[in-house]
Parts: structure tokens; sequence; C-alpha cells
């Protein structure tokens, strides 16, 4: 049995069968993970300094003189590598003074932040499937990017107390601007909100729920959030799996859902686990609030420092060396802030090439997390899942590499 | 040439993510990024049909990709959806705001018909290396 690192839920149901060293037939992966286990014979990154192939140790000398030389390097990614590799990350950017971020600081950061520090509410996705009846998919589409979610968890499994699944155990609503494959298959549960909508939609269900006729132009949605805050009042074990939609909406304004969480618990009982999309972003953010306080942008450089100045968005303007591990950050960023990002000397390691090792001075290649390395990440919901090198490579894991570059250092 | 404004929400699509996880270089993959679903209105007002292509600007650039008719049960003249993308970031401000997040979600555009090819993701590579 194998573990998927292609997203968050870290299935870890993978049946495979290898011929000859390689594999030769899969059971239980989505079509994401499918691509993660094909990649394993596509695009892979080869050790080069300048774009010159060099051997892994010349890389690993150049690297580390890079990062040592500057007066202000930054750690960028994190969120795709082992919880070993981040802990290792995160003494090396203390060795360096550096800056360190994850995708979270453009991702589920705020919410993330409040699940950790216990401010909002929140389960396993094993209680999901045992003890959930509402279920809120709200600016998340988990069909396209947790794909095995509502079949392993949150919506047609049968649970121990939800015998009789999602036909009659389970309500599913979705908000969304748009209408998801997810939208699909909650059906008459999905709620239409314009882009930005979101706090909008909020004091609309607050009224709801506190019996009052929420402000809505439109009647129809007056009726259905209405009846919506009456669904909602009844549940025995609610949950939100709030996206990407709703964070973008409301940003560092994420407080305006706490009346709202506030409020659903007042009358029954709900949690929130944060769609994370990459396999190990709350690993990273866990195991750096553990070491600094702090679950994202936060610079060693005088002592503990933490700020939106340290945000990877920011912090491209002010550092001289960069180093991505298991990111394709110019790929992920606008290209406004790519531009700066391909003129900082650059450090990338990653099993794959993409547009970011082919703007980097010094490309390092890594094992595939899950199949050709160990290791130990956090699911979703926090449940440490670890996995075991399934087939043999010559790569090295993250864990590897970074302790190499710490000690050139 | 008729132009129509619109604001541009992203998305994931789980085809498209495959086709990441497998490699950002290949056709599969631009194919199914490289990509703008239109209101039927608003492919009428730009005189453009599913399946050709579009140029859309922002004040932060300009990509050409291929329009399709979306596919949404209810009319939304000047909303407009993309996958995310290398090519939809083309188009997102540098201005991240006191959250540092930028908006990937909320684009403001202008959409026009041409008779020009869909980027390749070399042609943005090179893009982002000129400036």
């Amino acid at each position: 049995m194998a573990v998927c690192t292609g997203c968050s839920l870290l299935c870890d149901d993978i049946e495979l069968e290898c011929d000859d060293g390689k594999i030769s037939l899969t059971k239980n992966l989505c079509r994401k993970g499918e691509g993660r286990y094909r990649s394993l014979r596509e695009d892979r990154l080869v050790p080069a300094v300048d774009g010159v192939k060099v051997s892994f140790d010349e890389a690993i000398s150049k690297a580390a003189e890079m990062l040592g030389d500057a007066e202000n390097p930054l750690l960028f990614g994190w969120s795709n590598s082992t919880l070993e590799a981040q802990r290792i990350g995160i003494d090396l950017a203390k060795k360096l003074g550096a800056t360190i971020d994850d995708t979270s600081s453009f991702c589920q950061g705020y919410l993330m932040e409040k699940v950790l520090r216990g401010e909002y509410p929140t389960c396993t996705l094993d209680e999901v499937r045992n003890f959930a009846d509402v279920l809120i998919y709200w600016g998340s589409d988990p069909s396209s990017s947790q794909p095995r979610h509502m079949s392993r968890f949150s919506y047609f499994p049968r649970g121990e107390k939800r015998q009789r699944g999602y036909e009659e155990d389970r309500t599913a609503i979705a908000i969304d601007v748009r209408k998801s494959p997810t939208v699909v298959i909650t059906a008459d549960g999905f709620f239409r909100i314009p882009p930005g909508g979101d706090a909008e939609f909020i004091e609309a269900l607050l009224a709801a729920l506190g019996g009052k006729m929420p402000k809505v132009k439109d009647k129809k949605m007056k009726k259905k959030i209405l009846k919506l805050g009456s669904t909602l009042r009844k549940a025995e074990f609610g949950v939100i799996f709030p996206g990407l939609g709703l964070i973008y909406s409301l940003k560092d304004e994420i407080d305006k859902l706490t009346p709202l969480i506030t409020r659903l618990n007042e009358v029954a009982s709900y949690k929130l686990i944060p769609m994370v999309g990459h396999y190990n972003m709350r690993g990273f953010n866990q195991t750096l609030l553990e070491e600094t306080g702090h679950i994202n942008r936060v610079s060693f450089k005088d002592g503990v420092e933490h700020g939106p100045q340290f945000a990877v968005t920011e912090a491209v303007n002010d550092c001289d060396a960069l180093m991505v591990i298991g990111s394709d950050l110019i790929s992920a960023l606008p290209a406004a802030i790519s531009r700066k990002v391909a003129r900082i000397p650059t450090v990338a390691i990653d099993p794959h090439r993409n547009l970011t090792t082919d703007m980097a001075r010094v490309t390092i290649p890594s094992a595939l997390s899950g199949l050709e390395a160990g290791g130990s990440a956090l699911r979703m919901d926090g449940v440490k899942i670890e996995f075991e090198p399934v087939i043999e490579s010559g790569y090295r894991s993250d864990a590897e590499i970074l302790s190499r570059i710490m000690e050139a250092v | 040439m008729a132009k129509v404004e619109v604001t541009i929400v992203t998305y994931r699509d789980i085809f498209q993510e495959e086709a990441k996880e497998i490699g950002r270089y290949s056709d599969e993959y631009r194919d199914l990024s490289a990509l703008i679903l239109l209101d039927r209105g608003d492919m009428k007002l730009i005189e453009t049909e599913d399946g050709q292509t579009v140029q859309v600007d922002t004040d932060w650039g300009t990509v050409v990709v291929t329009a399709k008719l979306s596919e949404e049960d209810e009319e939304h003249p000047g909303l407009a959806f993309m996958p995310n993308s290398p090519w939809s970031n083309q188009l997102v401000s540098g201005d991240t705001g006191t959250s540092k997040i930028p908006e990937f979600k909320r684009i403001r555009a202008k959409v026009s018909a041409t008779d020009k090819e869909v980027d390749t993701i070399s042609d943005l590579v090179e893009r982002i290396r000129a400036d």
C-alpha cells in the first residue's frame, strides 16, 4: 500500500504492482494522483549550474555558496516537502538568517492560522465520515482539487452514525460563484454568489440564523437563505470546508467569518477544515508555529520577526538570493511579480523541470515523496501520515538535499 | 475591434491539474490552461465563436487564449472564467494590498477577437525573462 502525495488528503490506500522496478499497475488513484505517478517518467530535473549540467555535489556546493554569501536570502516553498525536510529547512533559515515563507502565504494561511491557534473549532476527516450530517463546501471544489474528499470522507461514504450515507444522512451545500463539478453533486444545495459576495452572504446567513429577514434583493434567494438557516440549525455535526474562493474574497478580513462560526456553534455544532491543496502545507504551518509562534512570513535575520513584509510577494523585492523547494513559484505568481523573481539568483529543488527551475541558476533534482522517498506529513485535518518509498531511484529526498546544503553552508 | 469588459474568476480543473502534474510544457497542459469561458452574449458582442482565439488585456498584461462557451445554466454577462495557470497569471495585478495576496479571482479585463495564435508557455517565459 502506498501514500499519494498529490494533494493534502494523502490517500494511504493506493495499491500498486511493480514490474522490473517500474510501476505497472495502480488502484484507487484519482486522476490527479494518477498524473503524479505518471510524472515519474516525465520532465525530471537534472543538477545544473547556469544551464550547464553538473554533478549533484557541485550543484549542492554552488547552492550553499549562493545562499551563504547572500545578505538577505529567502527560502520559499515547503508545502510539497516532508515534515522532516521542513524541520531542516527551518534550521537552515535560522543558520542563514534568512526569510522563510510557504505557499500558505498566498493561499490558506489566514484560515489555517485560525485553526492551528484553536480559534476555529476543527475535527478530523475520519470524524467527518463517521458523524457529519451537514457539509458546507464554501468556495471550494473538492471534485477538482481534492478529488477523493467526497468519496473517502465527506459526502458519499457510510460512517458510524451515518449508515445511510449521502442518500439520506447527509446534506451538502455549496457556496460558489460558478457551477463547479462539486456544485453539480450538491445540486439543490447550491448558492450562487457574485465574485466577492462572500461577506454579504455571511451577513445574510447570520440574519437567517437569528430569525431575521436576510438583506438580499432576489426574493427567491431570500427564501432559500431562510431555509438554509433552518437546515443549518438542525445539524448534529456540521462541517465547513472553505476553499480559495472564500479566502481570496475575504483575505485579511477573514475575521468577518468569525461571527458566523460563533453563531453556528450557538445553535448547533460546527467544525471547519481548510481545503488545503499541497500535501503538507499544514505540516509547515504547524512546525513553524511551534518553532516561532507564527505559521509563515518569518525572518530570522534579527531573532524572529514576522510580518507582511516577509510574505513572498513582498520579500522578493529585497532578497538577494532565493531558494525554492517543491514549488513552481514563477507559474504561481502574477507575471508582474514573477518578473522580479526571474532576476533573483535562485536555487530550485524539485523533482521536475518547471518555469522556476528553468529560470534558476542552480537546479537540484529531488525524489518524488511517497514514491521515491519516505517521510511524514500532516493531512489537511492535521492527522500525521507516514510513508515509505515504494520504488527505488537514484534521487535524493528533500531532507537529504537540505542536510547537504546545511553542512556545506 | 469590439471589446467586452469582464471580471475573470480563476478556477481549478481536474483534467488540467492532471496535465500539470505530468508537465507544464506539454501541449495538453496548454490546451487545458490557455482558455477563457465566456457568456454566450459576451461572445456575440465580440463576434467570436466557441474555439476561436481571443486577446485578453488588463493593465498588467496581455494573453491570447481560446474562447469557450461557458456551460453555466444561467447567463452571466460580464463574468468570465479561466483555469488558474501561468496564462491567467499574466493578467493579475502586481499590487497585493495589505493582505499581500494577489487578486487571482477578480481580474478586470477586456476581451476581443483576434487572429493571433494561442500563446505558448515559451511565449510567456520569454515575456517574464525580457522585462
